[in-house]
């Protein structure tokens, strides 16, 4: 086992076991142990379980997103001193002096390094699982929680007649497989199509004017047009297990993306809008969004103050 | 004689910070820009662990870049946090680019008004 593999150990051996407990309750509940959708079952429940265990992070970047719309013209400010100013160190200068503003106001629209760091292990280990089951199995040992009968099983587990550790690369030539050809096909494209129309539905309707003009706005344009490069070389050489999986996270985002800009879209966003309408139509008032400025509430809960009776005044002095 | 094998010595004890520094370079060319800027920091975690790296070296540099990526959560606020000043010191002129490119010289508001 060599430097990545020791650090993968213990990642490798999570990934196995949650598998294998899925795989377990699917089995207790009368799935057939050895078809491969029980095991692509478990793989889907692998997903829910690691993305279900990122929704606070998730929900804690949606807030911090929406506490940006309070510094808004501290920014504006900012970008008018470092205008024009396109060297390499006065853009290093103003990112300095973001981060100072963003701390002073105690939010940060940056995801933070550790959740993306923390998945590749993840991400990984499951990859070095199923690409390790065929040799595994011929060599009759265990994998991580993984028992020498369950790696066989795992290593003979088709769907639509596709192993499930079996490559898009691997499947030409003699001895080769169309189903995986196939399979790894629609995948890549399912993948493609899921991350495109997330990316499109936020951009389309979950930003507001302002934040659609950001310099930011340009990198995430690129990525829309990189990613799916990614995912088509990533897909080619994948055994269909890490398809899978990467299929379902994608899915999962997307889902988890149309919640957010339906239940909680940005204020001033043409989903927000959309949502008032809705609201209006069953005759409920305007939700609170989260982030929006807390204005309009101040201004109503005023009047009741007042009950003393206001001084009548001539109507010459206002005029002044 | 003596100078050649004191100098090789210095090569080899300076080896692993330069292995470090390269690893973290082709990982700011090539696997950074797939993702964009995420980093609540000023400077970005693997431009602090560069630093960190080329100021104090292969141990102490991993050390401080590891404390740094542990921090960057989405429970911590971020901000501008500089590489604690190291003991290399570098010849006028001979700064390397990383530590030029972290302490950016910040111009002066035209508004009279105290820096954010």
């Amino acid at each position: 086992m060599g430097f990545f593999g020791t650090i993968l150990a213990p990642f490798r051996w999570l990934v196995s076991w949650i598998m294998f407990m899925f795989h377990e309750g699917f089995t207790f509940i009368g799935m057939n142990p050895a078809s491969g959708w029980t095991w692509v079952l478990s793989i889907v429940g692998l997903v829910v379980i690691i993305r279900a265990a990122l929704i606070p992070v998730f929900v804690k970047q949606i807030k911090a997103q929406r506490g940006m719309q309070a510094l808004q013209p501290d920014l504006r400010k900012l970008q008018q001193k470092y205008k024009g100013k396109t060297d390499q160190l006065s853009r290093q200068a103003m990112t300095q002096e973001q981060m100072a503003l963003y701390k002073k106001h105690g939010t940060n629209p940056f995801a933070a390094c550790l959740p993306i760091i923390i998945q590749m292990p993840f991400f990984f280990a499951l990859f070095n699982v199923l690409n390790g089951i065929s040799r595994a199995s011929a060599e009759g040992a265990t994998i991580g929680a993984l028992s020498v009968e369950s790696v066989r099983q795992f290593d003979n587990a088709t769907i639509f007649g596709a192993p499930l550790s079996s490559t898009f690369l691997g499947s030409f030539g003699a001895g080769g497989n169309l189903s995986v050809i196939i399979l790894s096909l629609v995948m890549i494209l399912a993948m493609t199509a899921s991350q495109f129309i997330t990316q499109k539905q936020i951009m389309a309707r979950n930003m507001s004017e302002e934040a659609l003009q950001s310099p930011f706005m340009r990198q995430q344009k690129i990525m829309l047009y990189i990613l799916p490069l990614v995912f088509g070389i990533g897909g080619i050489n994948f055994p269909i297990g890490v398809l899978v999986y990467w299929t379902t996270t994608n899915l999962w985002t997307m889902v988890q993306q149309f919640y957010v800009i339906r239940k909680m879209p940005t204020p001033g966003s043409p989903a927000a809008k959309a949502l008032a309408e809705r609201r209006a139509k069953k005759g409920l008032p305007p939700a609170p969004l989260l982030g929006e400025r807390k204005a309009e509430p101040a201004v109503e809960s005023a009047p009741p103050v007042r009950a003393q009776r206001v001084q009548p005044q001539r109507k010459k002095r206002k005029k002044r | 004689m003596r100078d050649i094998s004191v100098r090789s010595l210095g090569f080899f004890w300076g080896l692993p910070r330069l292995m470090v520094i390269g690893m973290l370079i082709a990982y700011r060319k090539v696997v950074s820009p797939l993702y964009g800027p995420v980093c609540r920091f000023y400077p970005s975690c693997s431009a602090y662990a560069l630093e960190a790296v080329t100021v104090h070296g292969a141990v102490r540099g991993i050390a401080l870049g590891s404390r740094r990526l542990v921090r960057c959560n989405p429970w911590n606020d971020g901000g501008v946090d500089p590489v604690p000043a190291g003991s290399r010191s570098f010849p006028p002129g001979k700064t390397p680019w990383i530590v030029v490119l972290n302490h950016p010289v910040i111009p002066a508001d035209d508004e009279s008004r105290p820096a954010a």
